[in-house]
């Protein structure tokens, strides 16, 4: 898994700059997690990661530890399942293998029948998303993006769109399926960030900057009622609120 | 138990406008009866029938040749149509330049260019073709090319991420998610394509053997067999009805899986 840092990153969107010579690592294996209010730059930032400027005025120098470019090595989870309704669940998530060869081969549906398995989705296969709840597709996304295997994991408010419990149930599920991987997780909600992050950032301001990282102790998922993340949560929801809109 | 039909929703959805259609002709029926009525000003649809029957080679004969210009026409307008639609999208450019001619195309009235098209092409058959052509292509062009263009910008942004080329995007995103409006299109212009046929041949007014059914309507009316007519306009109207009817079946059958329009609610 590599380490990533971006260095001088500026972006500016319709004549307006968002942030200008911003630095961000993300430490290779860990999760980083980003918080921050709407408008302040946040996907803008994940959209700069994964080369998707367009219409944008972008520059940044991105380096990791292994020197290799990141074309072709990142995964990326939106908070709109972005599943295509008039494919099955299981076509759905071999959608990478369908573009790449046009038909998946034989142990490429094994891996993408175990995948749902392992999101909890067996016996779902044939199903088509409009036959599913909003949990149940935000699960065959994050077997499709499992399914891709790349190294670096982009996911920009991907649960924030379920409810409450289906929420975090989905959040101690991703936090155990990309363990190892480099993750930037993109959230507005703090107790998200607090019970996923090995790193949580703050962006904020215009132009935005990030503040230093909190360094939760503690395996992740954290527990919800834990003391420390509550009152984390307590200090990172003031720090927003404070924060001039 | 068997929950009573009026709770079907699919027995409903056939039998009510069947009972409307029957109510309409039994007043109908009544009406012409109790005012004495000639048959010449208006048949009652007893009389209707029998003239149905009585001419029913003749009105079948008609009807098939009606039948098919409208679907060569179809075909060719569905055709032309999705080519022009995947020629659009290509390029803002070659849009901007070609879209005005196909909105020239629907709104020049069929009535005044149908001699002319009759003049220039010999074969009867592909004169009226022609005609219902230009008839029924824009509904095509215009809801394939819209939904060509209607892709959610999430999800191209994804087919890049997975580097999707231009084919792929077309074959794998664009053309599913313009289904719902080429069907919606379809729907249109199976309608157009069967005026487009009877308008043509109104205008052309070709006879004999090659006879369709605007042909019959011309002569039943100059020779008063007003029943006659009447029976060859039922047949025309029945045949619109039937073709928009399967136009919604082979778009359910296309969209039942996916698509809100097509598919079953549980409410």
């Amino acid at each position: 898994m590599p380490a990533v840092c971006i260095r001088n990153a500026s972006l500016a969107w319709q004549g307006r700059s968002l942030f200008s010579d911003l630095d961000l690592d993300l430490p290779a294996g860990q999760w980083t997690c980003l918080l921050g209010q709407s408008g302040v730059g946040k996907s803008s930032l994940l959209r700069l990661l994964a080369g998707l400027t367009e219409g944008m005025q972008a520059r940044a120098r991105i380096e990791t530890d292994d020197g290799r470019p990141l074309t072709g090595r990142i995964a990326w989870m939106a908070q709109q399942d972005l599943l295509l309704p008039w494919l099955c669940v299981l076509d759905n998530v071999l959608l990478g293998p369908r573009l790449r060869q046009g038909r998946p081969a034989c142990e490429q549906r094994e891996q993408a029948r175990y995948l749902l398995s392992q999101v909890g989705l067996s016996g779902l296969e044939a199903r088509f998303p409009a036959a599913l709840s909003g949990g149940q597709r935000q699960r065959v996304a994050l077997a499709r993006m499992l399914m891709e295997d790349k190294p670096l994991v982009l996911m920009d408010e991907p649960f924030s769109a379920l409810d409450a419990v289906t929420r975090l149930r989905l959040q101690d599920l991703a936090a155990h399926l990309l363990a190892d991987r480099t993750v930037l997780l993109i959230t507005h909600d703090p107790l998200e960030a607090l019970r996923l992050g090995h790193r949580v950032l703050v962006l904020q301001g215009h132009p935005a900057r990030l503040t230093d990282p909190i360094v939760p102790a503690g395996a992740t998922p954290r527990a919800v009622d834990q003391p420390q993340v509550l009152a984390l949560q307590g200090q990172l929801l003031r720090q927003l609120t404070e924060a001039p809109a | 138990m068997n929950a009573p039909l009026i709770r079907n929703e699919r027995f409903v959805q056939i039998a009510a406008p069947i009972s409307v259609g029957l109510l309409f002709l039994l007043i109908w029926e009544i009406a012409v009866r109790a005012t004495g009525v000639a048959p010449y000003v208006l048949p009652g649809p007893l009389t209707i029938f029998s003239a149905l029957q009585e001419n029913w080679l003749d009105l079948l004969n008609a009807l098939l040749t009606t039948l098919k210009v409208t679907f060569l026409a179809f075909a060719i307008a569905v055709l032309l149509g999705v080519a022009c639609s995947l020629l659009f999208i290509q390029s803002k450019w070659i849009e901007m330049s070609l879209f005005p001619y196909a909105i020239l195309m629907q709104v020049t009235p069929i009535v005044a260019i149908a001699p002319l098209i009759i003049i220039w092409i010999d074969d009867t058959t592909w004169s009226l073709t022609v005609c219902a052509v230009i008839m029924a292509i824009f509904p095509v062009i215009s809801n394939t090319t819209l939904g060509l263009r209607s892709v959610d910008p999430n999800l191209l942004n994804m087919f890049r991420m997975y580097r999707a080329g231009r084919w792929q995007q077309l074959v794998r995103l664009r053309i599913p998610g313009a289904l719902p409006y080429f069907f919606g299109g379809l729907r249109i212009s199976s309608g157009l394509a069967l005026i487009g046929a009877v308008v043509a041949e109104f205008v052309a007014g070709t006879g004999g053997a090659k006879a369709g059914l605007a042909y019959m309507i011309l002569q039943s009316s100059y020779s008063l067999q007003i029943p006659k007519m009447f029976a060859a306009l039922m047949l025309i109207t029945v045949t619109g009805v039937l073709l928009f009817t399967l136009m919604v079946w082979l778009s359910n059958l296309a969209l039942r899986n996916w698509h809100e329009s097509a598919m079953k609610t549980e409410n």
